[in-house]
């Protein structure tokens, strides 16, 4: 059923998203200043009309920063949920259609990865890989892939025993064709609003690491990294954390009300949320 | 005495734009003593007006005007107090299903003491003689032991036996029995239609029976109301109605029910017999001595014993049984789902498909109409001009318009759904179908068109058919022959007049007793 509050919702979502992704698509192409340069004369210089977000303790634009910053963090947020969702949707929907052996194994995996909290894990992946941007995704990545596996796996479950597989099976579909073509559609929704709340934790995730400095590594500029650098000042130039962390909450927020929209806007019969 | 008096009964769903109505004027009366049926195809409306006089409608669903006497005080009117001292204490429900409508966590005793503890004061010894008379009243066997029991562990005729018990408890003026032996097998459903008027007789008891089966209404009420769209479109005594009706909804509902006069399948083979065809004597299907159980763990449970049969080329073979007897099994072995223990199935046609009883879950909700009735020719390899044109063809077969196979299934009715069923089951042209209860979880009037279009496809496509049912007057309407099922066995095996004029088992004949005709 669709109804006003969860097709506000969307918009919302979809709107903020829209927004942010654009900053960060133009942040591609053009930024008003090089988002590395360093401007002696300007060292925490406070917003005004030449520096619309004002100057860090380098003197570099953080208008041009931020707008790099993004892109920075949600390369790596969009990258590690794509790296893990085909992963655990993989394993899900192997697990949850076969069951069997390969079930009780993979989900035994899962659950031991499950129980380490997640930020640590991907502590652990990052001092075994060593620090930087594609260590992160892949650790991310990894780190989500039983979020996604779990919640493929009991759509799955619930899917395979619904007539319509059966009556697949009869018309001769091969058993790929009736994971990916026949039940893997009905399951979208539910895995999209999985994404979604994903890419938060992702987004958070890889400001959090940046900020401890095993993340993106200089020169890149990500949201993480410019609020631990800027720390120190917070006090005395408070633009320089209060951007970078309006544009984390901005993400953040975009996909939230998204992955709530998503939910809300359709769901297969039989689907868990 | 008026016991419940509804005058111009209104409600309207108004989670929709313009508000949905699904009652409209609704009027009707209940005397002391007395059993009035409600009865009406699904969204008629029944259900909806038999839980506003509770006040209980969801809370999208509102009493938009209309007026709900109960002893002559309006219980629209009345406070939620009031209303408590009502539920149950007065006015009585129970429900379709015996599976949800008791609580899983709580023992029987417990429910069933719910209603003393809530409307009187007597003490748990108290309590617990009269809950324990009460079991016995609606035949619970060893109420002492029962007592402590919980609901899982009771049959479904049991569980709507203490359904009726828990209802019971406060000794109400009126019973509002929505549909409650629709999820029974025949032989139980004829058992607690016995005792609901037992105790109508007895107690003196009011009861509003809701159903959708006029057999069963014919069988218990003494007045029915007929529902259609949210409207009474005729009312009176029983006989009356049923005999000679008025209205013309109410003769075409009567019309639609299955019944033992003329089947049409002999309607349909009298044709046939003047056309002089001759019926081909050849098997689709051999199985012999077929054997099957499932596995839990290390113990297994037989549920085919022995079955030996042949289908026929052109026939329609009918499968009869109550629910666990055995016959989805017996057809997901034919189908190969199911490992058979011991015993041959031999098939001479390629492919059998089959026909669902749900077609909520039988179509894919995520897929077009068109793109589902395609798929099975994507299979073979099909050029695409040439499945669309077959996709077209079959639609037009099956009684599906161009617009509708553009829709998705949610977007269907019950039978149009189950004519994609049919669609698909027949368009890679396979020559044996088991139809597993297709027309039992349709509206009378639908289920008639859907048994019409079964024989009349079965003629086209000279198809053989396994058709499976628990409904004995569908079985006699469709089928050239029929098998009767019990516990993993079949029990009897001829041609349909001949099982119906002359039964042979004692189990057929109490089946045949059990239905309502």
């Amino acid at each position: 059923m669709r109804t006003g509050k969860k097709n506000l919702n969307f918009i919302l979502g979809m709107a903020i998203t829209a927004f942010m992704l654009a900053f960060l698509l133009i942040g591609v192409f053009y930024t008003p200043y090089d988002p590395d340069a360093m401007d002696g004369a300007a060292k925490y210089a406070a917003p005004s009309l030449a520096h619309l977000f004002g100057c860090d303790h380098f003197g570099r634009d953080i208008f041009s920063r931020v707008m790099k910053g993004t892109g920075t963090t949600f390369f790596v947020a969009a990258l590690s949920i794509l790296l893990g969702g085909t992963a655990g949707v993989l394993t899900g929907a192997f697990t949850g259609y076969f069951g069997g052996w390969l079930d009780e194994i993979l989900m035994r995996v899962n659950d031991a990865i499950v129980s380490f909290p997640s930020i640590l894990l991907a502590l652990v992946f990052i001092s075994a890989l060593g620090p930087g941007k594609y260590n992160v995704i892949l650790a991310l990545g990894i780190v989500f892939i039983p979020s996604f596996a779990r919640i493929t796996r009991s759509n799955f479950l619930s899917q395979k025993e619904m007539d319509y597989v059966k009556s697949a099976r009869l018309m001769g579909d091969s058993h790929l064709r009736i994971m990916f073509i026949h039940i893997l559609p009905n399951v979208l929704p539910s895995i999209l609003s999985m994404a979604a709340i994903g890419f938060n934790n992702a987004v958070l995730a890889e400001a959090g690491m940046s900020y401890l400095g095993i993340g993106v590594q200089p020169p890149d500029a990500s949201l993480g990294r410019m609020l631990s650098e800027t720390q120190a000042y917070l006090m005395s130039a408070p633009w320089c954390a209060v951007f970078p962390g309006l544009a984390v909450i901005l993400l953040a927020l975009g996909f939230s009300f998204l992955s709530d929209g998503i939910l809300g806007k359709g769901k297969a019969p039989g689907a868990d949320a | 005495m008026e016991l419940l008096t509804v005058r111009n009964l209104n409600i309207e769903f108004c989670d929709t734009q313009p508000p949905t109505r699904v009652a409209s004027g609704v009027s009707f009366s209940i005397k002391e003593g007395e059993i009035l049926g409600i009865v009406g195809e699904s969204g008629s409306g029944k259900t909806q007006t038999a839980l506003s006089v509770l006040r209980l409608l969801k809370d999208h669903a509102a009493v938009s005007s209309g007026e709900i006497l109960y002893r002559g005080k309006n219980l629209l009117q009345s406070t939620q107090a009031e209303m408590r001292q009502i539920r149950g204490k007065e006015i009585g429900m129970i429900f379709q299903e015996p599976m949800t409508s008791l609580n899983p966590v709580l023992t029987i005793g417990e429910q069933l003491e719910e209603g003393l503890k809530l409307h009187t004061k007597d003490t748990p010894g108290q309590r617990r003689e009269k809950v324990l008379e009460l079991m016995r009243e609606v035949e619970l066997p060893e109420p002492e032991s029962l007592y402590g029991k919980y609901p899982h562990q009771l049959s479904g005729g049991m569980r709507q036996r203490a359904m009726i018990a828990a209802a019971l408890v406060t000794d109400p003026a009126l019973l509002i029995a929505d549909e409650p032996t629709t999820a029974l097998d025949v032989t139980i459903q004829v058992q607690i239609l016995k005792l609901l008027k037992r105790i109508n007789r007895t107690r003196r008891t009011a009861i509003l029976f809701i159903s959708h089966d006029l057999g069963v209404v014919r069988y218990l009420c003494g007045r029915v109301a007929v529902m259609n769209r949210g409207e009474i479109v005729e009312s009176g005594p029983v006989s009356q109605v049923l005999e000679n009706p008025q209205e013309a909804y109410t003769k075409r509902l009567i019309g639609a029910i299955p019944n033992r006069r003329l089947s049409l399948r002999r309607a349909q083979r009298a044709d046939w017999q003047t056309k002089a065809r001759k019926l081909p004597a050849g098997n689709v299907l051999e199985a012999e001595h077929i054997s099957a159980s499932y596995h839990e763990g290390k113990k297994g449970k037989e549920v085919l014993r022995d079955i030996t049969f042949q289908v026929r080329e052109n026939e329609i073979l009918g499968l009869v049984g109550e629910s666990g007897c055995g016959k989805s099994t017996l057809s997901k072995v034919l189908l190969g789902f199911v490992e058979t223990d011991s015993g041959t199935v031999v098939h001479h046609t390629e492919r059998p498909q089959m026909v669902f009883q749900d077609p909520y879950s039988s179509l894919n909700p995520g897929k077009k109409v068109s793109w589902i009735l395609e798929e099975p020719l994507r299979m073979q390899k099909i050029p695409k001009a040439e499945r669309k044109r077959r996709v077209l063809e079959m639609a037009g077969k099956v009684g599906l318009t161009r617009e509708q196979i553009d829709r998705y299934p949610g977007e269907l009715s019950g039978g149009q759904r189950q004519r994609v069923s049919i669609g698909t089951a027949l368009i890679q042209g396979s020559k044996f179908l088991i139809a597993d209860e297709p027309v039992s979880a349709l509206d009378v009037t639908i289920q008639k068109q859907i048994m019409e279009l079964i024989l009349q496809l079965q003629e086209e496509l000279q198809l053989s058919i396994l058709f499976i049912s628990h409904d004995l007057n569908v079985i006699y309407q469709m089928c050239d022959r029929v098998m009767v099922m019990k516990e993993g066995q079949i029990v009897e095996q001829k041609e349909t007049e001949e099982l119906f004029s002359d039964p042979e088992s004692e189990y057929t004949k109490e089946l045949l007793r059990a239905t309502l005709a």
